[in-house]
């Protein structure tokens, strides 16, 4: 099978996920409303933190520190939920139909991945559109943007990864939804909803050694500094090394189950 | 079910280090001495309430296997129908109370209210364990599907974080403020944390007392009520 036609593939699969993900709205609710609310609740709970010198130094307002614990969380939610979807293709039957079609084996994986990306990039772009509305600003200008919308994308391709391999691995999407409490302590367990700089004893050690600490930084970065390559650096290549591995994941996790029907 | 049972369990215990973790500089600022102190009663309620909410998806399970058509035909008085799960949603309260004390003790939270301390908390979890496992019946008889459990689920949580659960009163801004002020949850947070936070009083606890008791009122007649329009 020649690249050309396996990118097509790709985009076709691609094409159909995100139209199953618009036909579930119920589904994509959760990944909008939680990060908004959870957002608009950190930035009312700890305005009063945000007016201290030392803060003013991380961001100009907690609404504005917000926004990048709010683009992860939202995107590790579309993301998993994605997977989700894939094992219910593989539980019931469309997965296999697939396999019995001349399909690329690649493109059933990498279109789902491709669905999360095109999610993760209109929910940046809806919440940026929501919080400039409520004053945030970003201080990085029009790349900034770039950079932060283009950071959301490549997470949900680490993730994306990493749940797509569990659900062809399982083929359960119970077990997929299961998994998602792991990645709800990741989000915990780093900088997305308070800054590091104000956690201590061993919380701070974990939130240190994170890596979602430091690609949520990286986003926090765009929204309130001038524009420096340290937030690429952060925010795009953090995540792309992340998806690298989880992708190899997802693909061994289908070759394993191609290799067992 | 265990596993109907352990998320329940693990989710305040692991809300309640996340939560100390992560805002424990936030609460100290509002001169909290242990973050412990401000999130273990939080988790207590929030876990109880959790845990209660299992009985929609028993009550579900009930009606979708034709249990329930059977009880409801049986000789029995109707309101038992509604009072036997909400005695059940104790006894699956319980268990994450004594899980996020274990953790709070861990974690050296203060008691200077001493034993009256854990006797608000306990109040005041179980209350909105009853409150929440009535609500989740009241929508289950008239959903009849598990988008009651989700629902109720939503009810509580939404009601929950719109209290003081993050930070007090005083620290909070703008609408959350003007919310939290007007929400009953702010007044059974009061009444249980109050042991961990000074000398457990009669004017920290009334408050929550009312609270619990008009929510109560009005959730076991929403329960009362959907069982009613269910048999029509």
């Amino acid at each position: 099978m020649t690249l050309a036609l396996a990118t097509r593939h790709t985009a076709w699969l691609t094409y159909r996920s995100v139209l199953g993900r618009l036909r579930q709205p119920a589904a994509l609710t959760p990944s909008f409303v939680f990060p908004l609310f959870f957002a608009a609740l950190g930035s009312a709970s700890f305005s009063r933190i945000a007016d201290r010198p030392d803060f003013q130094e991380i961001a100009s307002s907690f609404l504005n520190y917000a926004v990048a614990g709010a683009v992860a969380q939202g995107v590790l939610f579309a993301s998993t939920s994605a997977a989700g979807d894939l094992a219910t293709d593989i539980e019931q039957g469309f997965f296999e139909r697939l396999l019995a079609s001349p399909v690329s084996r690649t493109s059933i994986l990498l279109g789902r991945l491709g669905s999360a990306m095109v999610v993760a990039v209109v929910q940046v772009t809806v919440f940026m559109i929501i919080f400039m509305a409520f004053g945030a600003r970003i201080e990085s200008g029009p790349i900034g943007f770039i950079g932060l919308v283009g950071s959301g994308a490549f997470l949900s391709l680490a993730i994306g990864g990493l749940m797509s391999g569990m659900a062809i691995k399982s083929g359960s999407p119970e077990v997929v939804q299961g998994s998602f409490p792991l990645v709800f302590a990741l989000m915990f367990l780093s900088s997305a909803f308070f800054p590091r700089q104000y956690m201590t004893g061993w919380y701070r050690t974990v939130a240190d050694w994170n890596p979602l600490s430091h690609i949520v930084e990286g986003m926090q970065g765009f929204m309130n500094q001038p524009l420096a390559a340290d937030m690429f650096w952060r925010a795009w290549l953090i995540p792309l090394g992340l998806a690298v591995v989880s992708i190899a994941f997802g693909l061994r996790s289908l070759s394993k189950r191609l290799a067992a029907l | 079910m265990p596993a109907a049972f352990v998320p329940s369990m693990v989710m305040p215990v692991f809300q309640l280090i996340a939560f100390s973790g992560a805002f424990g500089a936030a609460v100290k600022f509002a001169g909290i001495k242990n973050a412990m102190d401000w999130y273990v009663p939080l988790n207590a309620v929030q876990g109880a309430s959790f845990g209660a909410m299992g009985v929609s998806f028993g009550l579900i399970n009930d009606m979708q296997t034709g249990f329930f058509d059977r009880l409801l035909m049986a000789p029995t008085k109707r309101w038992s129908l509604v009072v036997g799960p909400m005695a059940g949603a104790l006894v699956r309260a319980a268990l994450p109370i004594v899980l996020v004390f274990v953790v709070g003790f861990i974690g050296g939270m203060n008691v200077p209210g001493g034993p009256m301390a854990f006797v608000t908390i306990v109040i005041a979890a179980i209350g909105i364990a009853l409150v929440a496992a009535a609500f989740a019946l009241g929508l289950t008889f008239r959903m009849r599907n598990m988008g009651a459990a989700t629902l109720t689920q939503f009810a509580v949580f939404f009601t929950i974080f719109l209290s003081t659960s993050q930070v007090p009163l005083a620290a909070m801004s703008g609408w959350l403020h003007a919310v939290a002020r007007m929400n009953p949850m702010t007044n059974v947070l009061r009444l249980a944390r109050q042991g961990l936070l000074g000398d457990v009083t009669w004017s920290g606890t009334w408050g929550g007392l009312v609270a619990l008791g008009g929510m109560l009122v009005a959730s076991t007649w929403f329960a009362l009520s959907g069982l009613k329009s269910l048999e029509k």
